[in-house]
């Protein structure tokens, strides 16, 4: 099986500070993984360099064997698309315009957007559960709402590896059970997807398997089952030993509320 | 299946009256424009009923010879001049407004009217008239510093190859103000018992020159270029509202798109302004006013806006010519008079501001 994306010694420095130091990573088709780690470890870096509009200091990053370096942008857009943690709109797009947007990297100079372009808009906004929402302005949509417009967008570049970061932030505990649901759905649709999460009890289940990252140390890649264990978690997080069982207390507790 | 195509037909009414709504609106704003102008060529000391310019213009009927020289020599080049110029500076406006995502911005955000007064300054008060193509001194140096300033702007604001949008607007506001105020010193070099300055205080109030039809000619080329190089860039500007970074990871290229708003723009403004000297509020104000009948989609707002900018001015300019006859008015006072009102309406009638 080949890789969609493979990271390949990659480093990568803010200033004087490395985020990502000889990072040798591949996510295949089919896979789900979740970017752990503490505030700052650089889960958004990694995310960028997937998506091509960061460049690694050093090594190379590779979208289907091909150096993502010497692509376009707009060619890379039509295999990967990135959905931000926040976004401002400073008009009144309605959800159809926003996620019309997510057609950019097909459409030609001249000329507007064709049957097949819309046909992509709709299937985005109905596997997302937005078609309703779509003459709806879409500042004026509720956070869940949002995120999954936002996804619609994704989804509307026909992309095979889908990067999502931090899709939880700001959700509440129902729309985040709506989320782990529509990631499910997209991985049966056959796209890839990293997300970043900073929400540990929602991984188990849904993604295929953890990266974990902290600050200074390689990054560690296994199962859910392999990584989410209090003695892993409990230096990569840098918690002291006496939070822990308050901390897993209470993730079993939101695990058995929810069920 | 079945849920499918009723879905599908569902679609259907919501994307037609929005589709509609836009031609209704560019075919009453067409038909508004076209009367516009004939109203505005019978207005003035020597009345021309609108009924006899209509027959004249679809072959039929006849005007005395007054008449003749009247509407083809004064009144029309000038009506066709506060149209190209309403039209140029609606369309800057709207670009300029995409560009910064801010409903605020105009075409002079970025710096074009200081350089422009200082041109037009030097014009007046230190070269002889000279005409090049019809445009005089005034005119030109004027739309040469408003082209000279953004380049000046656009080179300061650019580090490493990027030009941060912060950067621009304040390099913008600081070479505007002291590229105009730098022009007071050439005030001092006015012998001419103050004709010179009421000269340069009628052009910085905004008043329509009174062209040659070569001089329409070029300017309405510049424009046709302008409008044309506009359309691929508004869908560009959508994406861009998303904010900079989603905009390059959908693949637009952040940094040429914002080369062309800025080149085209400003050739826009920069010919408005050799026309019209400073016109307030209409860039500002027109694609406002349509945003709030269309939407923010840039693509379905150009056409309308050049549109509105340009019935808007002829209105204005034919009510500044005619109000206080035999004096005139300075079209840019009363764009600021009717301009300033209304806009302070829509700030307050938008609750969230004019950010929706």
């Amino acid at each position: 099986m080949k890789p969609l994306i493979e990271f390949a010694r990659v480093g990568f420095a803010y200033g004087d500070r490395n985020i990502l130091t000889d990072l040798d990573a591949s996510v295949f088709e089919n896979q789900c993984i979740a970017v752990v780690g503490p505030n700052g470890a650089g889960k958004t870096t990694l995310l960028r360099l997937a998506a091509g509009t960061l460049a690694p200091a050093c090594g190379e990053v590779y979208l289907k064997r091909r150096n993502l370096q010497s692509l376009k942008q707009r060619e890379i857009a039509r295999s990967v698309a990135f959905v931000p943690q926040n976004v401002e709109v400073p008009f009144s797009f309605t959800v159809e315009q926003f996620v019309e947007q997510g057609r950019t990297p097909f459409l030609r100079m001249f000329g507007g957007l064709s049957p097949a372009d819309y046909e992509a808009m709709r299937r985005a906004m109905e596997l997302t559960d937005t078609w309703s929402l779509r003459s709806r302005v879409f500042n004026q949509l509720s956070g869940g709402e949002r995120q999954r417009v936002k996804i619609a967008l994704g989804l509307a570049q026909q992309p095979q590896l889908l990067l999502l970061d931090e899709p939880m932030q700001h959700l509440d505990i129902g729309r985040q059970f709506e989320m782990i649901d529509l990631i499910d759905l997209l991985r049966r649709e056959g796209i890839a997807i990293v997300a970043s999460m900073h929400d540990l009890a929602l991984i188990e289940g849904t993604f295929s398997s953890v990266w974990l990252m902290s600050p200074d140390k390689p990054i560690r890649q296994g199962s859910p089952q392999e990584i989410l264990r209090p003695e892993i978690l409990e230096i990569a997080f840098n918690c002291l030993p006496h939070h822990r069982p308050r901390l897993l207390e209470r993730m079993r507790d939101r695990m058995e509320h929810a069920l | 299946m079945a849920g499918e195509v009723t879905e599908k037909r569902a679609s259907a009414p919501h994307q037609w009256t929005q589709k509609h709504r836009q031609r209704w609106l560019l075919a009453i704003l067409s038909a508004s424009l076209v009367l516009a102008v004939l109203v505005a060529a019978g207005m003035g000391a020597v009345h021309v009923p609108v009924w006899l310019l209509a027959r004249k213009l679809i072959g039929g009927g006849s005007l005395s010879a007054d008449q003749g020289i009247i509407l083809f020599t004064i009144r029309l080049p000038r009506i066709f001049a506060s149209l190209l110029v309403g039209a140029a500076l609606s369309v800057s406006g709207l670009l300029f407004q995409g560009l910064f995502r801010n409903p605020l911005a105009d075409p002079y955000v970025i710096g074009s009217s200081g350089g422009a007064v200082l041109g037009a300054s030097i014009g007046v008060f230190l070269l002889p008239p000279v005409s090049i193509a019809g445009f005089g001194t005034t005119a030109l140096l004027a739309f040469v510093g408003a082209l000279g300033s953004i380049t000046l702007v656009y080179w300061l604001a650019r580090v490493d190859g990027r030009t941060p949008v912060v950067a621009l607007l304040l390099a913008g506001f600081a070479v505007s103000t002291m590229l105009s105020y730098s022009s007071y010193f050439l005030e001092v070099l006015d012998h001419d018992f103050g004709t010179g300055m009421r000269v340069l205080a009628s052009w910085l109030h905004g008043t329509i020159a009174q062209p040659t039809w070569p001089q329409l000619a070029i300017v309405t080329l510049m424009l046709a270029i302008g409008f044309a190089g506009s359309v691929p860039l508004a869908r560009n500007l959508n994406t861009l509202a998303l904010g900079e970074e989603y905009a390059m990871h959908l693949g637009l290229s952040v940094q040429k798109t914002r080369i062309a708003v800025i080149v085209i723009g400003s050739i826009l403004t920069a010919a408005a302004v050799a026309l019209g000297g400073l016109i307030s509020f209409v860039g500002l104000i027109v694609p406002h006013m349509l945003r709030m009948v269309l939407g923010p989609d840039h693509v379905r707002l150009l056409p309308a806006t050049a549109l509105l900018g340009a019935l808007f001015l002829v209105v204005a300019d034919t009510v500044a010519r005619t109000a206080i006859a035999p004096a005139e008015l300075p079209v840019g006072v009363l764009t600021a008079l009717i301009g300033g009102p209304f806009f302070l309406y829509l700030l307050r009638k938008t609750k969230q501001g004019v950010m929706s």
